[in-house]
Parts: structure tokens; sequence; C-alpha cells
């Protein structure tokens, strides 16, 4: 398939995930309004608009929240391997023809990289300082690749909407939690008839934020596999990034991984990984499988 | 209702149907026309950034290399060719000529280890090296680009909007160290 068609796809795969969302979302939103208010109207005049504010906050200070959270500076020309990362950016871009993304820098021992932003024209891609001292050029220029296939995929515009309904749905389940524990529910004025809504309502509170993210973590695998082979497509070498899967599949750095687990998706390998699980609870593939279709192309 | 009702309505929506696909179609094609002009005036826009770095190389290490004339002026007359090009193949050429007297340039610095120390030179070499990637990069996007607009219009169904637009397929690149392979992307 073409890019094109790649890119055409994620559009509508986006639109998919957002009715199911939003979907989700309402569901959430009728049972929250009818375990506290008894009536649906006023749980909808008050729970949506909160509801839509959240994501809408989320999603316009995307970026900055994930900088902040990954401790990010921008990358300083003056040194050299910085220098270097920034050049490497702009070959990207152009390979993409988009334009060019700011480049950060996180310091750390970790090799890893991640792209954020809401649409290409003002994107960011961060890389780690372990990244640059422990891949070589070609090797780092395939990881580039593949977060700059990110980018052009719209995949950063996904990720963070539905990062934010994720979010929003796990609060109000989260919320509805606490409240139950403090009495604010149930006080069954209009008879125990609605006992069954009201357990019915509380299950999907509690399902709803897992299917959530089963959606969300679902595409996101799908979408590794696609960033690995259009950023191949931009370097013209597959091996470069292969190689670079594999430095990070055998580094055991240090210290701590930065950055909640929530923006995990948006980096090249799962920051936080311990042991290479393959579940429907990742967010990447296995490092293996992407090795070998990488070294299949 | 009148059967004549039902396929005046089926027409209709036939029409509409067939109206919307076109409209998908041409805004496409259209779309994949401007990508293909934008990558080439990146190229163009590289190919300048290089040659506004030449002067400044030369400033740098004509004093370091005084007696490698021949080297000097290959880089300088290149930089001419490159300048006075008029046709996309003499751009090229040009350009290979350029890239090659440079190589040379690079090569024969080497033994100048007052040179090689020198902050401004080693820049220099890291700009210029770049700009050479971003050359290679930008002709890479062309030809993608116009990879990607003649499978458009010589495929099915798009030929036919192509041909009522009068749209032709366009001539990649021909370029002599050419291109590693197209990895076969299997997804």
């Amino acid at each position: 398939m073409l890019m094109e068609d790649h890119i055409r796809r994620n559009k509508q795969l986006t639109i998919v995930v957002c009715t199911l969302m939003a979907f989700l979302f309402l569901i959430v939103i009728f049972a929250f309004g009818y375990i506290f208010f008894h009536d649906m109207y006023i749980a909808l005049l008050f729970g949506l608009p909160v509801a839509l504010v959240y994501v809408l906050i989320t999603y316009s200070f995307s970026v900055q929240t994930v900088l902040s959270a990954a401790k990010a500076r921008p990358a300083n020309p003056r040194n050299r391997e910085e220098k270097l990362l920034i050049y490497k950016v702009e070959e990207m871009a152009i390979a993409a023809g988009l334009p060019t993304p700011k480049v950060y820098v996180q310091d750390s021992e970790h090799i890893n990289a991640f792209a954020t932003g809401k649409k290409p024209e003002n994107a960011v891609i961060c890389a780690t300082t372990g990244a640059l001292k422990k891949l070589k050029a070609d090797e780092l220029e395939g990881v580039i690749g593949h977060e700059m296939s990110h980018i052009a995929n719209r995949d950063i515009l996904i990720a963070t909407v539905t990062i934010g309904v994720v979010g929003a749905i796990s609060l109000i389940a989260e919320i509805l939690f606490y409240s139950m524990f403090w009495g604010g529910a149930g006080r069954g004025r209009k008879g125990d008839g609605n006992a069954i809504l009201m357990v019915l309502a509380m299950v999907l509170i509690i399902l709803a934020p897992i299917f959530a993210r089963l959606t969300y973590l679902a595409i996101s695998r799908k979408r590794e596999y696609l960033a690995d082979a259009n950023g191949a497509r931009f370097t013209r070498n597959p091996e470069g990034l292969a190689k670079a899967l594999a430095k990070i599949k055998s580094d055991h750095p240090t210290d701590k991984p930065k950055g909640s687990k929530t923006v995990a998706p948006l980096y090249i390998a799962n920051p936080f990984k311990q042991i290479n699980i393959s579940s429907v609870w990742s967010t990447h593939p296995p490092i293996d499988e992407r090795i070998k279709r990488l070294r299949s192309m | 209702m009148d059967p004549i009702w039902w396929v005046l309505i089926v027409i209709v929506i036939l029409v509409v149907f067939f109206l919307l696909i076109y409209w998908g179609f041409y805004n496409r094609i259209i779309r994949m026309e401007n990508r293909i002009d934008n990558s080439w005036a990146q190229i163009d826009v590289q190919l300048r950034r290089r040659a506004e770095l030449i002067p400044n190389l030369m400033e740098t290490v004509k004093g370091y290399m005084k007696h490698e004339k021949e080297v000097l002026e290959n880089v300088t007359k290149a930089r001419s060719a490159l300048m006075n090009a008029k046709t996309p193949q003499k751009n090229i050429d040009a350009d290979n000529m350029l890239t090659g007297a440079l190589k040379t340039l690079f090569a024969v610095a080497e033994n100048y280890p007052d040179l090689k120390a020198n902050q401004n030179f080693l820049n220099l070499q890291d700009e210029l090296t770049h700009t050479e990637d971003k050359i290679s990069y930008a002709r890479q996007h062309f030809n993608d680009s116009v990879l990607s607009y003649n499978n458009t219009i010589e495929t099915f169904p798009g030929m036919w909007f192509a041909k009522r637009m009068n749209k032709k397929t366009r001539e990649m690149l021909q370029i002599p160290d050419a291109a590693r392979e197209v990895p076969q992307v299997k997804f």
C-alpha cells in the first residue's frame, strides 16, 4: 500500500476510534449521572460539557504536558552530538516532505526517542542523551525516521486525542468509585427496581476504561509496525533501525525512566518494560518481531 | 409509486456517487502534483545553500592549502557550473562534479593537521556534509512524489480522471550513484 493509503486509513481509523470513544464516554456519563442524580438529563447537562472541556484542555496543552513530564530541553546546537541530531531531524523532515519539527533532548542513559505535537507544523521530536551516545549514525537515523513516520502518519494526533479521552473516562470512573465508598449513591428514592440499573451502571463504569485502553493499545501496536516500515522507506536502510532496536533490547541502564506511563506509546520502545511482554496490554509490539520484519524488507 | 420514479432516483444517486469520486480523485491528483513541485523547489533550496557555503570554505582553507591550487580551482569551477546550470539534468551533472571536487578537497585536507584543528573548518565540513545529505534526501522525496503521482494516474480508475484533466506522467531523476533499493514494505 502507498503511504497515502496508510495515512487515509489512519484518518478513517481515527474517526472510528473517536466514535467508539465518544460512545463509551456517553455511556459512562449516563451511568455517572444516573447514580448521582437519578436523572439522565441533568447528568448530560452537567457531565458532557465538563468532559469536553477536559479533553480540549488535555489536547491543547498536550505538547507542553508531554515535554515537561519527560523533563525535555531544547537541543543545543553548540554541542556536536546534539547538533548532529538536529541535522538528522532536518534530513528526515526533507525525506518526508514535512516542515522540520523542533528538536528536544532528554537527559537519560536509556536509548529512546519520542515524537509529539498536534500537527506536523508544530511537531516535536525528542531523543535521549543515551541514544546520542550509544547509537551509531545510521542507527540514530533509523530511530529518527521512525519518529518522523509517526508525525507523517498523524499518529501523534490520534495518540494525543485518545490519551485525553481514555484519561477522561478513567477519571470519571475513579471519581465514581471513591464516591461510592463515601456512600454518595443509591439512596433508592425511586425504589428497588432501579437497583439493577445501578449495578449495571457500576459494571459499565468499571469496564469502560478497560475497553478504551484495549482499543487504544491494539491500534497503537499496529501503528508501531507502520512507523517502522515507513521510517525504513525514508532512510532506505531498514538495517539501521533493526540494529538500533537490537541495541535497545540489550541495553540495561541504571537510572529510572522518566515520564508517565500514559505517554509511553509515543516512545520508540516502551521505557517501562522489564521483560518483553507481547500481551494485549503492551503498547509496543515485541522487539524481536519488529527486528524480524525490518530485516525481511 | 411509478417505476419511472425509482429509476430516476437510482440514476441521481449514481450520478452523485460518481461526482463524489471524481471530486476525490481530482483533489488527490492536484495535491500530488503540488507535492512534486514543492519537492523540486526543496532540491533547489539545498543546492543553493551548498553553493553559499563554498566561498566561506574557500576563505578558511586557502591560507592553509596554499600549494593545492588545482584542488581549490576545481571546486570553484564546479560551483560556477552549478550556478549556470539551466536544465534539471545539467543541474545534476554539475552537482556531481562539485561533490567530487569537494571530496578531493576534504581528502587532501587530511594532510594539513593545522587546518583540521580549525573549528571553523570543522563546522563548515559538518554543514557541507549535512547539506549534501539534504540534497540527496530532497531528490529521494522528489522521486517518491513522482512515483506516487505516476502510480495514481496510470492505474485504474485514476487514469480516467487523469485523462479528463489532461495530466501526463512525470519523469524521475536519474541519479548516477543511484539510490539504494527501496525496501519491500510488506505490511
